[in-house]
C-alpha cells in the first residue's frame, strides 16, 4: 500500500496524519516522547498490508502544529479522541508505543468508546523507576541494542520538537501514574515487549497486563524497547493475531448483551 | 574417606530438591540452585550469559567437563559411607517438632507438599557420579565393564545399600563422557535418619512413605546391583533395548558411528534408579513408627507425574480458602524448583520430571482439565543435549498460549534452549523479580491436606 501524507485538524491545531490504507479494521499509532511518526512508518507499511494503519503527530511534534505552551498528557488524549471521532473509523485499535501508550490508556480511560482495543508497545514508565536518572541509565543500556539508522530520525525529531517540547514530554511522562489508570481500561489490550528493551523490564510489562482487565503480554525475543522500527513485519503479525480474537471476543461479548 | 558433599552429585533431583526444601524451612529462597550465596547472583547470571554465546562445541565440554568435576575418583568409591551420606541429608534439616515427616521417592510435587505443610522429607535415593575414562556416551556395556569392579567395593563397604547404576546414552549424552552414575538406594534406614527422626516428629505424628511404583528394564550384576538401560524421559524402554528411528536420527545426529546401543541383556525391571521406591525400606519404618507412636502413611503412586496435578489442586484449593486468587501457574522442571517463591508469588506448583514430550504432553493434559490460569510462568531446565523425545521451544510456547494474560518463559534463553546453562541461574533471578505478592502463610494442616490427598484416585493410600 502507498503511503499517504494528510493533514487534519483536531481541537483546533492541523495534525500531519499518515495512512496505509490495506483492508483490515483501523489501526491508529501514537508515538513516543519527544520523537514523532518518523520512527513507526515502517511499521505503519507493514501493518497497511493486511489493515488500514495510520500514524499521528501530536500537537507539538514532527511536521504537527506547535502550541503555543507544551500540552499536558489530558490534552494530548483529548486531541487524539477528538481526531478518532471525527475520522469516521470504527472503533478503532489504538497502538501506542513507549510514551504514546500513556496517551492511548489516558484517551482508553477518559474516553470510553473511542477506541475498539489497545496495543501498547513498550510501556512507560516504570512505577518503580520514575527519576530522571534512571530513566536516562536505562535510554542508555537500551540504546546500545537499537538500529543506528534510527538515530538520524530521532535528531530530525528533537530539532522539529524543540527542546521545550522534548524536555516536557519526557517530564509528563514520568509524572504520569499510568497504573492507576490501567483498571479502567475496559476493551482488549495487548501489550508488547522487546526481550531486551532495558526501559521496560519484564516484571513492569507483566504488572501492566495484569492491571488491564482484559490484558495480554506478547514478549518478542531479542528486540529492543523501539519494536516497531527493528521488527516493523513481526509486530505486524502480531497486532493482526491479537485483532481477530479481540474483535471475535468483543463480538460474542455484545452478542451476551 | 570422601566427604559426602564430595561424593553426592549436586546438580542431581535428590539433592536440588533437598536444597529447596531445606532452605524453605530456614524461610528462605533458592537462587543459584542453593549452591551459592545469593549475592553472587548478578555476577554468575551475567558470567553464565556470556559463556551461553559460546561455540557449541565449547558448551557441549562446558557441560561434559562441569559434570565430571563433581565427580569421585573411581579408586576413592569404596572410602564412601553411607552412615556419612545420611548424616550430612538429615543435618541440612532444622530440628523439629513437625507434625508430619516424609522418608522415600525424589519428587518435585512431594517437595511443595513439604513445604506448604512445613514438614521435612529425606530421600531414599541419591546420586554419586564417579570419575571414568576411555568409554564413549554410546557405549553401555564398556561403561558397566569399567565401573562395575568399584561398584562392587562400595556395596561391600556399604550393605545397607543397593546400587542402581544407571546409563542414559540419551539425556545424559555429556555428563556420562567422563563420568557413570551410580545411583544408591537405602534399603535399612540409616542411624542417622532414626536420629533425625526421633528428634523431630513427637508421638502421634505421622511418617509418611512417598512411594513412586515406577520400575524399569535393568541387568542384574548382583544380589544388591543392578545396571539400568537408559532412564524415564524421552526415548522409551524399547528405544533404549531395540533402537529404532528416533534412535538411529539422534546417533547420527551426534556422529556416534552406530544406529543403537549395545545394552547387555535385560534380564527383569527394578524399581527405577532415580523416582523408583526399593520397598525393602519399610520394614525399618514400621518397626521405627510403633516404637515411636507414629502413624506411617504409604502414599503409592505409579509414576513421578501422577503428584504433580494433585499437588497443584491442592495448592490452588488452598489459595482459594484463602482469599487469593489462586491464578498464577508454576511450571517447573526436573531440579528447577521454588517453594518459597511458589507461595510468595501466590503460584500453584505444576512439577514436571525432565524436559520431554511426555512431560510437555501431561503438562498439557493438566491445563485441558483446569480452570484457565491468568499468568503461567514456565522454568526449564537445559541438558545440553538434542535428545530423543525432547519437547521443543515450539511446544512450549502452545503451552505458554495457555494463559489468558501473561504466559512467559522464566530463565529461558529461547535462542540457545537446550544448551542454555544460564537459564539454571535465571530462573530464580526473573522469578524473585515478580510483582504484586503475598505473605507467607501459615503452614496447612496436615489433617485438611490429607483429606484433600485422601479423595484423589492417583494416589493409593495404606495405613
Amino acid at each position: 500500500m502507498p503511503l499517504e501524507s494528510l493533514v487534519h485538524t483536531a481541537l483546533g491545531m492541523k495534525l500531519a496524519v499518515w495512512r496505509s490504507h490495506g483492508p483490515g479494521p483501523a489501526v491508529v499509532c501514537v508515538h513516543g516522547a519527544g520523537v514523532s511518526s518518523r520512527e513507526l512508518l515502517p511499521f505503519v507499511r507493514a501493518m497497511g498490508a493486511t489493515h488500514d494503519a495510520w500514524s499521528l503527530d501530536l500537537p507539538g511534534f514532527g511536521r504537527s502544529e506547535k502550541p503555543r505552551a507544551p500540552l499536558t498528557l489530558t490534552a494530548l488524549a483529548d486531541t487524539v479522541a477528538d481526531w478518532l471521532a471525527a475520522s469516521g473509523l470504527e472503533r478503532p485499535c489504538l497502538l501506542g508505543g513507549s510514551f504514546g501508550c500513556q496517551v492511548a490508556v489516558d484517551v482508553a480511560a477518559r474516553h470510553p468508546g473511542a477506541a475498539g482495543a489497545l496495543v501498547l508497545v513498550g510501556p512507560t514508565v516504570d512505577a518503580r523507576g520514575r527519576s530522571p536518572a534512571r530513566l536516562v541509565g536505562q535510554w542508555l543500556r537500551n540504546s546500545v541494542r537499537e538500529s543506528p539508522r534510527m538515530l538520524p530520525l530521532n535528531v530530525a525529531d528533537y530539532v522539529d520538537a524543540g527542546p521545550r517540547q522534548v524536555l516536557a514530554s519526557f517530564g509528563t511522562s514520568m509524572r504520569d501514574r499510568i497504573e492507576d489508570k490501567l483498571p479502567h481500561v475496559t476493551v482488549p489490550a495487548l501489550v508488547v515487549r522487546g526481550g531486551k528493551d532495558r526501559m521496560v523490564s519484564q516484571a513492569w510489562a507483566e504488572e501492566v497486563t495484569r492491571l488491564l482487565p482484559r490484558g495480554r503480554l506478547v514478549v518478542m525475543d531479542g528486540l529492543p524497547h523501539m519494536v516497531p522500527y527493528k521488527d516493523p513485519e513481526g509486530l505486524a503479525r502480531e497486532v493482526a493475531a491479537f485483532l481477530q480474537t479481540a474483535f471475535l471476543q468483543t463480538a460474542l461479548l455484545e452478542a451476551e448483551w | 574417606m570422601v566427604k559426602p558433599q564430595k561424593a553426592v552429585a549436586s546438580f542431581d533431583s535428590a539433592t536440588g530438591m533437598l536444597r529447596a526444601l531445606s532452605r524453605f524451612l530456614r524461610d528462605r529462597d533458592v537462587p543459584m540452585l542453593g549452591q551459592a550465596p545469593g549475592a553472587l547472583e548478578p555476577v554468575a547470571a551475567a558470567v553464565a550469559g556470556a559463556a551461553a554465546r559460546l561455540p557449541r562445541a565449547a558448551k557441549e565440554k562446558a557441560y561434559a567437563v562441569s559434570g565430571w568435576a563433581e565427580a569421585v575418583p573411581l579408586r576413592r568409591v569404596p572410602e564412601i559411607r553411607s552412615q556419612e551420606l545420611a548424616r550430612w541429608v538429615s543435618g541440612h534439616y532444622p530440628r523439629g517438632p513437625y507434625p508430619v515427616a516424609f522418608v522415600g521417592s525424589s519428587n518435585g510435587a512431594l517437595v511443595h507438599l513439604a513445604a506448604a505443610l512445613r514438614a521435612p522429607w529425606l530421600p531414599q535415593t541419591l546420586l554419586l557420579p564417579v570419575r571414568r575414562r576411555g568409554v564413549g556416551p554410546d557405549d553401555p556395556q564398556g561403561d558397566l565393564r569399567a565401573t562395575r569392579a568399584a561398584g562392587e567395593a562400595l556395596l561391600a563397604a556399604n550393605p545397607d545399600l543397593v546400587l542402581h547404576h544407571m546409563h542414559d546414552a540419551n539425556q545424559d549424552r555429556l555428563m556420562i563422557a567422563g563420568m557413570t552414575y551410580f545411583r544408591v538406594k537405602w534399603r535399612r534406614l540409616p542411624e542417622a535418619y532414626r536420629r533425625f527422626l526421633e528428634e523431630s516428629l513427637p508421638a502421634g505424628g505421622t511418617l509418611v512413605v512417598p512411594e513412586c511404583g515406577l520400575r524399569w528394564p535393568v541387568t542384574r550384576v548382583g544380589p544388591r546391583y543392578v545396571f539400568q538401560h537408559g532412564a524415564l524421559g524421552g526415548a522409551t524402554r524399547e528405544e533404549y533395548e531395540h533402537g529404532g528411528p528416533r534412535v538411529a536420527g539422534y546417533l547420527s545426529r551426534y556422529g556416534a558411528g552406530r544406529e543403537r546401543w549395545d545394552y547387555p541383556p535385560a534380564d527383569g525391571e527394578s524399581p527405577e534408579a532415580e523416582w523408583g521406591f526399593e520397598p525393602e525400606l519399610l520394614a525399618d519404618l514400621e518397626e521405627l513408627a510403633a516404637r515411636n507412636g507414629w502413624r506411617l502413611a504409604r502414599m503409592r503412586f505409579s509414576e513421578p507425574e501422577d503428584l504433580s496435578p494433585v499437588v497443584a489442586d491442592l495448592y490452588r484449593d488452598w489459595y482459594q480458602r484463602r482469599g487469593l486468587p489462586g491464578d498464577r501457574l508454576l511450571v517447573e522442571c526436573f531440579l528447577l524448583l521454588e517453594p518459597w517463591w511458589a507461595l510468595r508469588s501466590g503460584s500453584v506448583p505444576y512439577w514436571m520430571v525432565f524436559n520431554a514430550e511426555q512431560s510437555h504432553a501431561r503438562a498439557m493434559a493438566y491445563l485441558d482439565g483446569a480452570d484457565p490460569f491468568d499468568e503461567i510462568r514456565l522454568m526449564l531446565f537445559s541438558h545440553g543435549v538434542e535428545s530423543v523425545g525432547l519437547a521443543g521451544v515450539g511446544d512450549w510456547r502452545r503451552l505458554l498460549e495457555r494463559a489468558r494474560k501473561v504466559g512467559v518463559f522464566t530463565g529461558v534463553d529461547t535462542r540457545t534452549y537446550p544448551r542454555d546453562f544460564a537459564g539454571l541461574i535465571r530462573a530464580h533471578r526473573e522469578l524473585s523479580r515478580i510483582r504484586t505478592t503475598y505473605p507467607m502463610p501459615l503452614p496447612l494442616e496436615w489433617e485438611a491436606a490429607e483429606e484433600f490427598l485422601g479423595k484423589r484416585e492417583e494416589i493409593d493410600w495404606s495405613g
